[in-house]
């Protein structure tokens, strides 16, 4: 569901972290890992998880090695060790922030106000 | 290299507008793709419209690389910095009454041309959309305020006859941009 790429936009990096959390993968298995996680909802255009990966290993929280595979160069990405603290923290947030959200959403008794 | 001419012409699109590796590890994840679609049943034509489809057009994924172009970002913090390290520079400057420092014309004018020059390349490059070449400036406009910065630094330390409290100010400043920008510029020359 292509509509769903927009409500990704802040919680990008930490998706792409988390789909690299069992081992390395490359660019299209990451971007199937994301899509076969979340059901289908969260599949985004291939060709733009490319430049978010490059922009993680820029910022040191992923590490990528060439190797070639029937022939074609292959770019695997793998977590660092700032990639798994950075996991690690950000999932940690995002459990607080969705216990929060899921307790106002969920119909429940108000306190009374008299 | 791929499995249909339609992945070809699509490959050598992007070819004329990102670098070899970033052309190289999109081909790779396009043939998966393709080679996935066929096996599901679709004819090969098919399979690589449909491929090329999921992908996102040439344009938009020139755009994200862009976007996130190790290049293009130097380019953005040295125009956002600029103006802070220039007024100190500009007002250290003007209290040392730094026109009667003996600095030939010449060099005065080439150091000016050179900053013009800089600027220029920077504002290229950060404000660059879907040209990757573009935000390769931004590498070659922080080396040239690295170049810039050392050249006002040297010229303080020999010429300044006293040093006045705006470049007290302008030094540190100047130094640490120095620093922050040769810690970001092996990527971005490696990686564009």
């Amino acid at each position: 569901m292509r509509a769903e790429a927009q409500a990704l936009k802040g919680h990008l990096d930490v998706l792409l972290l988390a789909a690299l959390e069992d081992g390395p993968r490359h660019g299209y298995a990451v971007k199937e890992s994301l899509r076969e996680g979340s059901g289908g909802r969260f599949d985004l255009p291939t060709g733009t998880v490319y430049p978010a990966l490059h922009r993680l290993e820029g910022a040191g929280l992923i590490a990528g090695d060439w190797s070639v595979v029937d022939g074609r160069r292959r770019r695997t990405y793998q977590l660092t060790a700032a990639g798994e603290r950075r996991l690690h923290a950000d999932r940690g947030n995002w459990r607080e922030f969705a216990a929060a959200v899921t307790a106002m959403l969920e119909p429940g008794p108000w306190p009374a106000t008299t | 290299m791929a499995g249909h001419h339609l992945i070809d012409e699509y490959l050598a699109d992007l070819g004329r507008r990102l670098p070899a590796d970033r052309v190289d590890e999109l081909a790779d994840g396009l043939l998966e793709t393709w080679q996935r679609l066929v096996r599901s049943g679709l004819a090969p034509a098919d399979a690589a419209r449909a491929a090329i489809v999921e992908f996102g057009t040439a344009e938009q994924i020139t755009r994200a690389f862009v976007a996130q172009s190790p290049g293009r970002r130097i380019a953005v913090s040295m125009l956002a910095s600029g103006p802070l390290v220039g007024a100190c520079w500009g007002a250290g400057l003007i209290t040392a009454k730094a026109w009667t420092w003996p600095v030939p014309t010449p060099a005065a004018a080439v150091f000016a041309l050179t900053l013009l020059t800089v600027v220029a390349a920077l504002i290229s490059a950060a404000t660059s959309r879907s040209s990757y070449r573009r935000t390769r400036l931004g590498a070659a406009g922080g080396l040239g305020i690295v170049v810039l910065d050392a050249t006002m630094l040297v010229t303080v330390l020999l010429i300044a006859p006293v040093p006045v409290w705006p470049m007290y100010v302008a030094i540190p400043v100047s130094l640490a941009r120095i620093g922050l920008t040769l810690r970001s510029l092996p990527r971005a020359l490696t990686h564009e």
